[in-house]
This record gives C-alpha cells, sequence and structure tokens, in this order.
C-alpha cells in the first residue's frame, strides 16, 4: 500500500477523471489520455524517468499536458535536471506540501525511508527543512511545545530550523495553550542496535516477516488459507490487533485461543434465546462478532505462519546468539555462528545485519574477524557486496577496530586533525569516528540489561526489556525515559559522552508554564531516520507505567532489514 | 460673522461660488508665467515652470531652468534644462513630471529633479516633429497624446505600460486643429478636435464628424475646449463669443451662454464637484475671469496679474506670481449653515452653541428649536461635514465645538463621524501647511486615500510628517510606519556623502526589527547605487538568510553567499550557490569551495552521481578520496555490464 491509496484509492481518484494509474518507473506508458499528471517524490532519478517519457512522446509527434507534482517539496535540483533534459518547457510544476501522514491514533509518518540513506550514509540535509515544515505545521495546529529535547545532529538542525520557521511566522501560535508538553527529538544513529535486533512483539514480528507498508499489510496465502491474498489495514480499529500489537510474541497464541473460546461463548448464546432476544442479536452484535470472527482467524493465521517460518529458521538459536551479543559474553561463539550463518546463506540482509550487531556492541570488529567475515560475506553472496561494506563503515555500522585502538589514541587523532585546516575532511573523518558505539559502557551506565533473578515473565511485563524478551531495554526509549523524568540531560553527561552527542543534545523550556497538567503528559517522539515497532511499543508501555501518552512521529517506520537494504549497494 | 458670506457669489439661484486665498506665494520668479510653459499637478501637487525659450525665433544662447516648485512656492528643485527643445509639460499620476520634446522623447524626471527614464513616442514622431502635446489622466495612469507636424495623433493611454497608438487621419485637414482634447470614454482614450466650424472625434479606427446638442447657428470656428476633471463634461468656446456646455458625448446640452468676448480666452476650465448644484467653467483672459454657469449673468474677477488656471476634482486652482487661491462652488452643508438668514438646523446649532459662550439663555431658544423640529441628529451632521469643507482652522474648530454642543443633547449619536472628521482635519491641516504646501480640500484627500496621500509624502520625502500621520491614525504597521521607514532608508543609502558605517548604523537604529520591513530590500537599493560595502553591511541586519542570498549573488559574494545558503538550511538556496558558483569560478577553486563545505559538498556529490558521474570522479581525485574512487570505479564497473 502506498500513501496515495490511505488518501485517495484508485476508486476516487477514478471518480475524479483518472483514466488510468501507472508507477513512475523507466517505461514508457501506454495512454491514450491528453494528460499526464506524475505525482512524485523529488528525485532525480524519478525526474529522468519523466524526462524519457515526454521525450518519447515528442519523438512520436505526440502532444500532451504534463503536471509534475512534487510531494512534499519541490528541489531545485530536479528543476534542473528537467531542464538538462530539455522538457521543463514541456511541464508544469506544482508542490504538494504534504508531509505527515497518520498511520494510527499515535503514529505519524512522513513517509521518507529514503531519508535514512540520505542523511545518514550520504550527508545530505535536504529532508531536514522538510522535517521542520512538517513541525511547524503540527506546532501551529497544537500550540507551541513548551518543553522541548533532542540528541543527534539532524535533531538539533532540525530543531533550529524550525525555530526560524516560527520566527519568521510569530504571532500565530502565540498566546495560545499548548497541547503537546514535550517534543523529543531523537537520531537514528544514536540507537542502531535497538533498530537491528530481531523483534519479537507481534507488530514488530509482522513487520519482520510480512513487511507493513504504510499501516497495512499484505498476508500472503499461507495466512489466508485461501489461494487469494488479503490487505488487511493494522491500527487500533482492528479491535483483535489492537490487544496484541504491543504483546510479546508468546503471549499472542494464548490470548488468541482464549478471545476464540469468548466469541466462541458468545456465539453460543444463541440458544435458548427467544424471536426477540434473537432480533436483537442478529441486528446488533452478530456484525460484530463476525468481524471480530474474521480478525481472529486472519492473525491466528499470521500466527502460524509466523511459527513456521521462525521455526525453519532456528529463530531461538539466532534469538540466543543476540542477546549474547548483547550481553557481551561467548563472543566466539557468536562469531562462529555469524560465521556458519553466513556459509549457509542464510539471507545476505540477515547476515549483514549479525555482522553489524556484533561490530557495534563490540565497538568495532578486531581486523582478523573483519577481514575473514568480509571475506567470506563476499565470497558467500558475492563480490558485489563490496561497496555495501564501504558504506556500512561510512555509517558507522560496520567498522573494524584501528590497531592498536583506545580512546586516547583515537582522540589525539581528531585533535590533530582538528588543527588541519581542511574544516571538510574534520567532519568526514568524524562521522566515521564519532560513530564509534561505546555499547557496551552505555549500556552498562544505563542499565541496559536487566538483571535476571529467575524467570522474565512476559505475561507481565516489568519494563521496556520485554519488546526484546527482557533481555535488553531499548537504548532509545531509555534515553527518552531518563530525560523525561530528569525533565533535562542533567546528569547524563557520561552517557552523552559515550554517546558522541555531547555537542548535540538540547533542552529548551519556556519559563512561563501555561502548559496544563494534562498536556505535560502528552509527549510528541521524533525519530529522524525511522523507528521500529518495538520501540513504539516499548514507549507505549513506558507511558502506561508513567501515565504519559506518547505520540511518535517518524521520517519512516522501519525495521533492520530495511536499514540493511538502504545501505546495499546490490538491489534485490 | 456677517462677513463671512462675503465672498460668495451666487450664480444662478441655487449656487454660490467663492474663491479663498490658500497661499501667498513668495517664490522667486525669474520669468514671467506668460513666457514659461507651466504644469501643476492635480491633487495640490506640484509646480513645474520651464522658461520657454524656443517659442521666441531668437536663437536661444542661454539654457534654460527647469524649476519645480511645491504648491505653497517653495523651491523643490531646479535644474539647467541641457535636452531639447520642450513643447510641453505634464504631471503623471505618481507625481513624475513628463517633459515632450519636440522630437517626441518623452525626459520623466522626479519631483526632486531627479532624472528617472526616458521614452520616445515613435518614429512618425520623430520625423514630423511635435507640434502638440497634452498630458492626461485615465483610470489606468497617466496619458500622453501627441499632435505631429504632419497633423496626426498619436498617443499612449499609459505613460508606464507604453503602448503608442496612431490614431486615423482626418479627411481633407490641412492646417493644424484650433483646438483639441483628449477624451477619457468607457475606458478608451479618444481625440476631440475642432477644425473650423467642424468637430472631429478620432477613435482607434475611425474619424467621425460631430455635432453638439443644441448648438447655436453662426459659429465660425471652435477657439477653445475644455474637458472636466471626470471627462463627463465637455464645454467649447467659439468665436462668437458663445459658451456651449454639455455631455463629453455632445449629445446633450447643460447650458449655453454668450459672454459676448470674442478673444480666444487664454484658458478654459470646468469648475464642478461630485454632486454639484450648478455646474460651471471657468474662463481666464489676460485680465479677466468669468464664471459662467446656467445663469444669465456670470461671475466676474479682475485678475492684478498673469495667473494660471488647475482643475481639480472640486475647483480650480488659480496661481499666479503672488497668491494662490481656490475657487469652487460652495459646499451644501456650509451653504445650508452660512446663507444668509437660514434656518437650517445646523445654522441654528452653530448660532445656539455661539449664545451658550455668552452665556446666553437664547442658546436654550434655538436649541428647543431644533428639538421641537426633530432635527437635532441632521444639525450635527451638517455641523461635522462644512467643518470638513471650511479652509480655516478657526471655522472648523466652530463648527466642530458646535458639533460636539449638539453632541450632548443626544442620546444616540454614533462618535466615529465626528472623531473621524476631526483626525482627518488635523491631518488636512497639517500637510496644508506652508512648509509641506498640499493644499488638499477634503473631497479631494477623501478620493485620493490616506495611503496615496502618504505616498505623496513619502515622495517629497517628509518622512517625519507621514509617521506622525501613520502613528496619530493609527495605521497598522505594515502599511504605515515601517513602509515609510523603509523608504526612508532607501533614500539613506542615497546619500552618498555618509559614510557605510554610519548609513547602515543609523538605519538599524531607526528600524530596528520593525516588523515588515525588509532589509534585502534596501540592500539592493544601496547596491543599485553602487554602495555594494554598504549593501552588505545592511544585509547583516536581515533576519531570514534565504533573502540575503540572490542579492549576494547578484553582487557576486558568492562565497558569503554560500554559508548564508548553509546557515539557512534551504538546501534549494545552497544549490542554487552552487551552480551560481560552478559557472562562476574554475574547477578547481569551485572544488576547493566546496571542501569547505561540507554540506555543500555532499549535496553537489549526491547531484553528480545521477548527473555527472565525470565530475564526481574529479572531486574524489582532488580530494584524494582513494576509497570512494576505487567504489567509483566498482560502481562503474557494475553499471557498464549492465548495458
Amino acid at each position: 500500500m502506498s500513501p496515495l491509496d490511505r488518501i485517495a484509492n484508485v476508486s476516487i481518484l477514478k471518480q475524479h477523471e483518472v483514466d488510468k494509474l501507472y508507477k513512475v518507473e523507466n517505461k514508457p506508458a501506454v495512454s491514450s489520455s491528453e494528460q499526464l499528471c506524475f505525482l512524485v517524490r523529488p528525485r532525480i532519478k524519478n525526474m529522468r524517468y519523466v524526462a524519457s517519457l515526454v521525450n518519447a512522446d515528442k519523438l512520436a509527434g505526440r502532444t500532451r499536458k504534463y503536471k509534475v507534482i512534487f510531494s512534499p517539496q519541490k528541489f531545485h535540483a530536479c528543476e534542473m535536471v528537467l531542464e538538462e533534459e530539455g522538457v521543463y518547457g514541456d511541464v508544469s510544476c506544482d508542490e504538494w506540501a504534504f508531509s505527515l501522514l497518520p498511520l494510527d491514533v499515535d503514529l505519524l509518518s512522513m513517509e521518507l525511508p529514503e531519508f535514512f540513506r540520505d542523511y545518514f550514509l550520504e550527508g545530505d540535509q535536504r529532508w531536514i527543512n522538510t522535517v521542520a515544515q512538517a513541525l511547524h505545521l503540527l506546532s501551529t495546529l497544537y500550540g507551541p511545545f513548551p518543553n522541548c529535547y533532542g540528541i543527534g545532529r539532524c535533531a538539533k538542525m532540525s530543531y533550529e530550523l524550525w525555530r526560524t520557521l516560527e520566527e519568521e511566522e510569530d504571532g500565530e501560535t502565540k498566546g495560545r495553550r499548548p497541547e503537546i508538553g514535550h517534543i523529543f527529538l531523537l537520531d537514528r544513529d544514536v540507537d542502531f542496535v535497538t533498530a537491528l535486533c530481531s523483534q519479537v512483539v507481534y507488530e514488530g514480528l509482522v513487520d519482520d516477516t510480512f513487511r507493513i507498508k504504510c499501516g497495512s499489510v499484505d498476508f500472503g496465502p499461507e495466512v489466508t488459507s485461501s489461494d487469494r491474498s488479503l490487505k488487511v489495514l493494522l491500527n487500533a480499529e482492528d479491535k483483535v490487533f489492537n490487544e496484541i500489537r504491543n504483546e510479546h510474541f508468546s503471549n499472542v497464541f494464548g490470548f488468541l485461543s482464549q478471545k476464540a473460546r469468548n466469541l466462541q461463548a458468545q456465539y453460543d448464546r444463541r440458544r435458548g434465546m427467544d424471536i426477540k432476544q434473537m432480533k436483537n442479536f442478529v441486528s446488533q452484535e452478530l456484525k460484530g462478532l463476525k468481524q471480530e470472527h474474521r480478525l481472529l482467524s486472519v492473525h491466528i493465521g499470521a500466527c502460524e505462519s509466523i511459527m513456521k517460518k521462525k521455526t525453519k529458521q532456528d529463530f531461538q538459536e539466532l534469538i540466543k546468539t543476540e542477546h549474547a551479543l548483547l550481553e557481551g559474553f561467548n563472543i566466539r561463539e557468536s562469531t562462529s555462528y555469524i560465521e556458519e550463518h553466513i556459509d549457509r546463506q542464510v539471507s545476505p540482509i540477515e547476515s549483514l545485519r549479525l555482522m553489524c550487531l556484533l561490530s557495534i556492541t563490540e565497538n568495532g570488529l578486531i581486523p582478523k574477524d573483519y577481514r575473514s567475515l568480509k571475506t567470506q560475506y563476499l565470497q558467500s553472496y558475492g563480490p558485489e557486496h563490496l561497496l555495501t561494506f564501504s558504506n556500512l563503515r561510512r555509517a558507522g555500522l560496520l567498522t573494524e577496530q584501528a590497531p592498536g585502538d583506545t580512546l586516547t589514541a583515537m582522540e589525539s587523532k581528531v585533535s590533530k586533525l582538528v588543527t588541519d585546516k581542511a574544516a571538510g575532511k574534520i567532519t568526514d573523518a568524524f562521522s566515521s569516528l564519532a560513530k564509534r558505539s561505546n555499547f557496551r559502557a552505555i549500556s552498562k551506565k544505563l542499565n541496559l540489561i536487566p538483571r535476571v533473578d529467575g524467570e522474565y515473565d512476559l505475561k507481565v511485563p516489568r519494563d521496556m526489556a520485554y519488546v526484546f524478551s527482557g533481555a535488553y531495554v531499548p537504548l532509545s526509549c531509555r534515553v527518552i525515559e531518563q530525560v523525561l523524568e530528569r525533565r533535562s540531560w542533567q546528569g547524563l553527561d557520561e552517557v552523552l559522552r559515550l554517546l558522541n552527542c555531547s555537542e548535540l543534545a538540547f533542552t529548551d523550556m519556556t519559563k512561563e508554564d501555561k502548559a496544563s497538567s494534562e498536556s505535560l503528559r502528552l509527549i510528541l517522539v521524533v525519530f529522524l531516520g525511522g523507528c521500529t515497532f518495538s520501540e513504539i511499543s516499548a514507549l507505549r508501555f513506558l507511558g502506561r507505567e508513567k501515565g504519559y501518552r506518547f505520540i511518535f512521529l517518524t521520517t519512516a517506520v522501519t525495521n533492520s532489514a530495511r536499514l540493511m537494504e538502504a545501505m546495499s549497494e546490490v538491489k534485490a | 460673522m456677517d462677513c463671512y458670506t462675503a465672498n460668495w457669489n451666487p450664480l444662478g439661484d441655487s449656487a454660490f461660488y467663492r474663491k479663498y486665498e490658500l497661499y501667498s506665494m513668495d517664490w522667486d520668479l525669474k520669468e514671467e508665467l506668460r513666457d514659461c510653459l507651466v504644469a501643476a499637478a492635480p491633487y495640490g501637487g506640484p509646480i513645474a515652470l520651464l522658461r520657454n525659450p524656443w517659442r521666441k525665433e531668437k536663437a536661444a544662447s542661454v539654457r534654460p531652468v527647469l524649476e519645480i516648485y511645491s504648491a505653497s512656492g517653495l523651491p523643490l528643485a531646479s535644474l539647467l534644462w541641457k535636452s531639447g527643445p520642450v513643447v510641453s509639460l505634464g504631471w503623471s499620476a505618481e507625481e513624475e513630471l513628463l517633459c515632450v520634446q519636440e522630437d517626441g522623447g518623452v525626459l520623466v524626471y522626479g519631483l526632486h529633479g531627479d532624472f528617472r527614464r526616458h521614452f520616445s513616442m515613435g518614429n512618425e514622431v520623430l520625423q514630423n516633429r511635435v507640434l502638440d502635446a497634452r498630458i492626461f489622466h485615465t483610470e489606468f495612469g497617466s496619458g500622453v497624446a501627441i499632435l505631429t507636424g504632419a497633423h496626426r495623433f498619436t498617443l499612449s493611454a499609459n505613460v508606464s505600460d507604453l503602448k503608442l497608438r496612431r490614431m486615423p487621419e482626418v479627411p481633407g485637414l490641412q492646417g493644424a486643429p484650433t483646438c483639441w482634447t483628449a477624451l477619457c470614454q468607457d475606458r478608451v482614450a479618444h481625440i476631440l478636435l475642432a477644425v473650423g466650424p467642424d468637430l472631429y472625434l478620432l477613435d482607434q479606427s475611425a474619424c467621425s464628424a460631430v455635432t453638439p446638442f443644441g448648438l447655436a447657428p453662426g459659429v465660425s470656428s471652435f477657439l477653445q475646449m475644455a474637458v472636466s476633471f471626470t471627462y463627463r463634461h465637455l464645454a467649447l468656446f467659439t468665436d462668437t463669443g458663445y459658451i456651449w456646455m454639455g455631455t463629453a458625448s455632445l449629445k446633450e446640452k447643460l447650458c449655453e451662454f454668450n459672454c459676448n468676448i470674442r478673444a480666444p480666452p487664454k484658458q478654459m476650465v470646468w469648475c464642478s464637484r461630485p454632486r454639484s448644484k450648478e455646474r460651471a467653467v471657468v474662463v481666464a483672459w489676460e485680465r479677466r475671469l468669468m464664471v459662467v454657469g446656467d445663469a444669465p449673468e456670470s461671475i466676474q474677477f479682475v485678475l492684478d496679474e498673469d495667473s494660471y488656471l488647475v482643475p481639480e476634482l472640486d475647483g480650480v486652482r488659480i496661481f499666479s506670481r503672488s497668491t494662490h487661491e481656490f475657487l469652487h462652488e460652495v459646499p451644501v452643508a456650509s451653504e445650508e449653515i452660512f446663507k444668509i438668514a437660514s434656518m437650517a438646523p445646523g445654522a441654528l446649532l452653530l448660532e445656539a452653541q455661539k449664545e451658550y459662550e455668552k452665556e446666553s439663555q437664547k442658546a436654550d431658544e434655538y436649541l428647543r428649536e431644533i428639538q421641537e423640529l426633530g432635527q437635532l441628529t441632521q444639525a450635527v451632521q451638517q455641523c461635522i461635514e462644512a467643518a470638513g469643507h471650511e479652509h480655516r482652522p478657526d471655522m472648523q474648530k466652530s463648527l466642530l465645538r458646535a458639533a460636539s454642543f449638539g453632541k450632548c443633547f443626544l442620546d444616540r449619536f454614533p462618535p466615529d463621524s465626528f472623531v473621524r472628521m476631526c483626525q482627518d482635519l488635523r491631518v488636512l491641516n497639517a500637510i496644508r501647511d506652508y512648509h509641506i504646501g498640499i493644499p488638499l480640500t477634503y473631497s479631494q484627500y477623501k478620493q485620493l486615500t490616506i495611503q496615496v496621500l502618504l505616498d505623496r509624502l513619502v515622495l517629497r520625502r517628509l518622512y517625519p510628517l507621514a509617521i506622525q500621520i501613520c502613528e496619530y491614525l493609527r495605521l497598522p504597521e505594515v502599511q504605515g510606519v515601517s513602509r515609510i521607514l523603509a523608504h526612508w532608508a532607501c533614500y539613506k543609502v542615497q546619500q552618498k556623502d555618509v559614510s557605510d558605517e554610519d548609513v547602515a548604523r543609523a538605519i538599524n537604529q531607526k528600524l530596528g526589527d520593525t516588523p515588515g520591513v525588509s532589509y534585502s530590500d534596501i540592500a539592493a537599493r544601496a547596491y543599485g547605487c553602487g554602495r555594494t560595502e554598504l549593501a552588505i553591511k545592511l544585509l547583516e541586519y536581515e533576519p531570514r538568510s534565504g533573502e540575503q542570498v540572490p542579492l549576494l549573488l547578484k553582487m557576486k559574494r558568492s562565497k558569503l553567499a554560500l554559508s548564508k545558503a548553509i546557515e539557512s538550511g534551504d538546501t534549494d538556496l545552497v544549490f542554487t550557490v552552487l551552480l551560481h558558483l560552478k559557472n562562476e569560478l574554475n574547477r578547481g577553486d569551485f572544488f576547493m569551495t566546496l571542501r569547505n563545505q561540507p554540506m555543500a559538498l555532499s549535496l553537489y556529490r549526491q547531484f553528480c552521481k545521477h548527473q555527472e558521474l565525470e565530475t564526481l570522479k574529479d572531486l574524489y581525485n582532488q580530494d584524494d578520496n582513494h576509497q570512494e574512487l576505487g567504489s567509483f570505479h566498482i560502481r562503474a564497473s557494475y553499471a557498464a555490464e549492465e548495458v
């Protein structure tokens, strides 16, 4: 499902005299229409497609009207390309400033998956303006945000840009009562670990297995147990889903069977009803029950399918390895598990993910391991992955420890570079250096690995660690929790240093206390570069525990596979 | 007060005309008015004089001087005329002086004698020379009509959007028409001309002969014609001393008059006002001024000196070497109140108030009289209205006092009309002051609107007064004070004798963070005057980086523009600057600049990755970025394989 489907599906478009819909790609559009309208993201590639289409028409001697609508905004570079291809005069351009798509009651997505690669790999800052615009839109709708926190370079830039926007257009939000008490901006690169872990919360698992696109999932025949696939909208309106989405997967089956029994009991009430009651039942309850029945069967089917896939993939073993990596013991064993994973050619993306997880938790691979893993990977999956490795290194996801790597050595290197005049080089060097994860130290500092005394009861979760079977509290969520508790970054200096974000964390509180206590419970969390469903579940849990209500704004919903694909140079 | 109506002259049964002095002029005229080309802008505008040396057959050895005065005779500008012979002068609606030269060139000057631009009226005009020219005002702006030596007309209805129209030929026209005028009807400009006993109307396509309805017989020539301010009425003066007055379409006659003077008048203009009771035409000869209307008797004045008439919306201004007067039909409200033995409610109220001040019980009698008729509201309104039409502040005051007195006896009289009149009069008295010299009447002021008035004050560089008026009328800042400050700043940057620092500081002190003031606009003006350094200093004050960049680029400060663009966070802006830089610098310098701006570099890399792969390679080469260079070649090899 694409964002457009969420707003205006095919039938609505047809009602408005849209003849046919095409995907913008490098193929001629066979259409007799007089007008073509391109609704595109402002990407250079798309512009080339548009240009080639227009040029093909020109060659064929056809004259049509062309309209290019850029969403969420137009970039100068795109117009440049149109101009270079010689079609700028033939098309008319427009902007559709659509930046926020509500996927659920508490989830807003900008649906910009390319944000991650563009910013964190290519260093392209063009989307920051879009983020700032989105924040501006929210603040005009819901009043100013009295308390702002943020961490990360991108978060800081977005925040500053948004502030300038506010100042330029001041007067509108002034004097309004704030409805959202806190806003928290967070860069994805602050916490790669959480995003790289296998998800075990139901919604995350569905996303990992079936890929949720725009809040909707395509269940194939293996789920629906028919020969047709089924499109299901996953959000709070789905009553069954709403109850299980945040649950650990091990609970879901039990819950679903309980639900099935309840449903049966309600159906059974029919017996012994008189005519009048029966009429009531049929007219009022039956439809709901039928609906619930249908949803239940879908989710049971999905669960079965997930179970089947996961047992085949030796899921238990995988999870165990991940937990070992997070906790930092049996590294050798984990390394050999990854080697085996590579050699068995389970999945290129999965193998890559495990390697990244190993690298980040271990602060970079030792050169021997790095080389051997890389060699094995390239031999197993093909040399075309070579570029992917270079990308991962640049993004700091998969790095090699410098020989004799100690912190002091690194720091002296940095300071040496700082004196160098070429400022550009510093940032380049910095971006690879700054990504030193220090995960182990942070984990200790923030107590991310809960002490296990006995079995962790996943039915009654104690803390946010439940989203990873009680083995790990998501770093991003922990940071948010800590900051909200303190209402500032105070006392987190050490953590910030370890996160390489000492300069990049900010707090901004307005002095006047106009915010009502109710609005102070409402927190907008902005993930720049995407967030996972596990993080959302963890924060929802935190909200229930502490009486907060979280609203999520993300550039896109992501998961480990999407992160890896974004870094990959090999097109699947 | 008995003599208040002494200068009222009845015309017919219903209307009075009065003439009063606006200013006593103490301009130091070197020449007689009759020797000069004269142009005075309507709405109390400035007066331009150019001694006309070309009229005499003598070769002009001395260059004439173009002088511009305010309506009160204060010199605004004086410059030596260095261009060709001038046929006609006129003011545009924007108060720019249009000087029509003999060769068809039109030079445009500002109020302060600053040269603005020039345009030509076409080749045909250039060849045949200009015989006569008129500047006229239409709803689109100001037009120029020209009569060429070949007796053809060329006109442009709007000089700021110049479109020349050559009018059709008049059949059988041998000599120049005895008189002609530009008419504006149904948004189209026409020419009406008189040749002997015939009148012709020229429009875009055709020339048609027209005859005024009910014209007295025996006319062998028309000597003068006059169109009213609104183009609705037309007056014709014939060689028999007969004046025909009617609508501009000539289809309807208002009245006629025979003055028995056969000499051609020097000037003839309409003197009427909106909803005039008795429209009249003012005819001026050398020493005689005659107001003629639908009445057997005309009003006559003697002119002591050379005078010049300026038609206005609601009257006629008459200026001469020593005085500047205003002649108009007495407005209804004033007439009702001041007419001898008037029993109008307003008159009674004024009387009542006077008695009240004398502490006489008669005040009550008068008041009672009005109240018995239930006309108190009307009386108050009359007094307010009449106050607006008075020129003398003491009369305004006494009328307003009467209105305020009457208001006390009314329960629910909405105060806005009173308050607004007080405000308007205060503004009007301020601008009528001798030093300002804009003698607007109340109706003219209402027609002109406060916005235009402010523009005109700004044009005269009367910034403090304009700001005071804005503040007094509590106009919104963006329309009022800050707009004027911006104009002031634009003027300030043109003062070349003040140092850049001082100007920048002075501007910033005055403007501060006033909303609606764009520093970049002011900077652009400074750059336009060739003060690049000042422009850069001013741009520093501009809070929006996005606004700074285009100007910086224009000033060729591309590197500064680049850092400002990056500061703004607008990638599009950065990209624009990059493309600019790319064209401006050589490749090596361009890459060096990029190296110092990582954000721009990555943006450009992204672009190159898709559009200019070779450039990308060069970029990596320059940076000695072997890793990326390697990746680049690998990528290239894969891409090649796919083909």
